[in-house]
């Protein structure tokens, strides 16, 4: 029995030995959408792997051949997400495809990857999958780029593709947050083709799943590719409106809509997201629920001052144990750098306080006294509002509301 | 003498005169007989106000990075501290993951004993590496008694001494992670 399964629209081994990622890929090709050639080594080889030291060195090295790539990369993927848990490795030459399968199966083991199965309930004995492909280049030239998108906003679940784009860029720098990402509509406007394809793709892959689905995606001189697909994965008030409106789309039925809204969302739909209708400088990731409202400051210690005259915004690159008091002394807090598990992140929630991080395309300057967002550059002491559910960082102070899902919520709780 | 107040007071941000002292280990007095000599020599001050609490000058921040650089390389300590500091950066991330478990426990259906459990689990990993940085620079030995105190409270049942609070296992944790970073002098 084969260890080694090529990346081809009629491979049909399931998720359990493909590893969700090249699962995802073999369905891509199913629908017609293109994806970087490649192989997929399965979780039954990282298992003898990891049990015996045995690998399938022959067969690889058969299937490198095949691909015939100047460069390829090598990714985990087990069955069930564990999303940054274990290793992957791009740009390498062919000679190093073996080394590093075998890096990415004995990722499996490392310490945070077992805390993560202990904590989320996974067995431990069902080892990764390893998806090889030839590498497509988002840095290769002005028409090359890299980028994320789902098929309906995930922070509202409005039907429309929703997405960020850098162009002349490799994926570790969207997911980095290092530059300022541009939004898809930006992709369409500068690669009319490569949008329209994407959007084509996101919607052929809604209707197959039945369900809102991400995407990774890199175009190469003008000619788009698909990385990898996930279904689902929106929460809240945005989960409540995209089962609504599947449902009224016809493409699941309302006892599936219901099934899909868990508790937890019902809950979190009512938590007061930001009013629509202000012009937004930014966008992270939100790490702490709610909406806070504040004139900006850039150090902890002007927080703390600032916060006498009314509500204020702690915004840093990053946090230190220096900057509690000035968390403690704002009513919310953004950071450019960092993510969802930051410290930043946890001491907010700590606090229960709304909080925003790895917001893109943010540089704070105390010493000039000003924050740059994008391409407006704003003084300290500039009202600014952020919404800990979607990630925005808006100008002013456009207020918040809970009633966005509430249409939507209402005619989900009557079909329950 | 007041090198390990100044470094306290560095590693912690703005602290009333109780939180120096749990943090240091010294008794209250002896702390604010020190923040005192210390503020006369400009090097910390006292805020007055809603958020009255003890913090680092621009120059005392100046000053503990230069002690501390002088003490770390006169021990020849800064091989071993940068080792460890090594091991540390490979916990930090799983720390983080853990605190976010238990942040989003309900929302993700993790029991929280699991939680507790992991903590526990990574308390023993990281034990080792804080006893390699006692062996180089004894003053880190404070951390291993603070991370224990705080575990040993949240298995008796105060939960919120994981995350949330001034002495919960993160904040603790987040303290040594400055900490190092301002030994070994490295940006953040």
């Amino acid at each position: 029995m084969s260890h080694v399964h090529p990346l081809r629209p009629d491979t049909a081994a399931p998720a359990a030995v493909l590893g969700g990622k090249g699962r995802g890929l073999v369905e891509l090709l199913r629908l017609g959408l293109p994806v970087p050639p490649g192989f997929v080594v399965d979780t039954s080889a990282c298992r003898a792997h990891l049990r015996d030291g045995s690998f399938p060195a022959a067969e690889i090295a058969a299937a490198v051949g095949d691909l015939a790539a100047g460069a390829v990369s090598v990714r985990s993927g087990a069955e069930v997400s564990m999303p940054g848990m274990m290793d992957t490795v791009l740009n390498l030459g062919p000679a190093a495809v073996p080394d590093a399968v075998r890096a990415v199966f004995a990722s499996w083991h490392t310490p945070r990857a077992t805390t993560y199965r202990e904590l989320h309930g996974i067995a431990h004995d069902r080892g990764t999958a390893a998806v090889v492909q030839a590498m497509v280049f988002g840095n290769r030239d002005d028409r090359s780029g890299t980028g994320v998108a789902f098929s309906r906003d995930p922070s509202t679940g409005e039907p429309a593709p929703y997405g960020e784009v850098l162009f002349r860029a490799q994926g570790d720098q969207v997911v980095g947050g290092t530059a300022a990402t541009r939004p898809l509509s930006d992709l369409a406007e500068r690669e009319p083709a490569v949008g329209a394809a994407l959007r084509a793709g996101l919607s052929r892959l809604e209707r197959h799943y039945r369900d809102v689905c991400q995407v990774e995606f890199t175009f190469e001189s003008g000619r788009l590719w698909f990385l990898q697909v996930r279904a689902g994965g929106l929460v809240g008030g945005a989960a409540v409106r995209a089962a609504v409106d599947l449902a009224d789309e016809g493409l699941i039925d309302r006892r599936t809509a219901v099934d899909r809204v868990s508790a937890h969302d019902l809950a979190s739909a009512r938590t007061p997201r930001i009013r629509a209708g202000g012009e937004v400088l930014t966008r992270g990731q939100g790490a702490s629920p709610g909406v806070a409202a504040g004139r900006i400051a850039l150090t902890a210690d002007r927080a703390v001052r600032m916060a006498a005259a009314g509500p204020v915004l702690l915004v840093r690159p990053h946090t230190s144990p220096l900057d509690l008091h000035g968390m403690a002394a704002a009513a919310g807090i953004l950071t450019g750098r960092g993510g969802p598990a930051s410290h930043a992140a946890v001491v907010a929630r700590s606090m229960g306080k709304p909080a925003v991080v790895a917001a893109t395309g943010l540089v704070v300057d105390p010493a000039a006294g000003s924050l740059r967002a994008g391409d407006r550059v704003l003084p300290e002491g500039t009202l600014v509002t952020i919404d800990g559910t979607g990630g925005e960082v808006v100008l002013g102070d456009p207020g918040s509301t809970t009633a966005a899902a509430g249409p939507h919520l209402r005619r989900l709780l009557a079909w329950a | 003498m007041t090198d390990l107040v100044l470094h306290t007071l560095r590693c912690i941000g703005f602290a009333e005169l109780s939180r120096v002292a749990g943090a240091s280990g010294l008794d209250e007095p002896a702390v604010e007989s020190q923040l005192i000599d210390l503020a006369v020599d400009g090097l910390v001050m006292r805020t007055p106000g809603e958020f009255r609490a003890w913090g680092l000058t621009e120059r005392g921040r100046a000053e503990d990075a230069r002690r501390t650089a002088r003490a770390l390389d006169a021990a020849g300590a800064r091989a071993a501290v940068t080792a460890a500091y090594e091991k540390f950066l490979v916990l930090n991330p799983e720390l983080l993951d853990l605190c976010s478990a238990w942040h989003l426990r309900a929302e993700r259906g993790i029991p929280a004993e699991r939680v507790l459990a992991a903590f526990a689990d990574l308390d023993g990993r990281a034990e080792p590496v804080c006893a390699e940085l006692t062996a180089a620079v004894p003053r880190f030995g404070r951390y291993r008694v603070r991370l224990g105190a705080a575990l040993g409270r949240a298995r008796s049942g105060e939960l919120d001494q994981l995350t949330d609070g001034l002495d919960s296992y993160h904040n603790v944790w987040f303290q040594l992670h400055e900490d190092l970073l301002a030994t070994l002098g490295i940006p953040r």
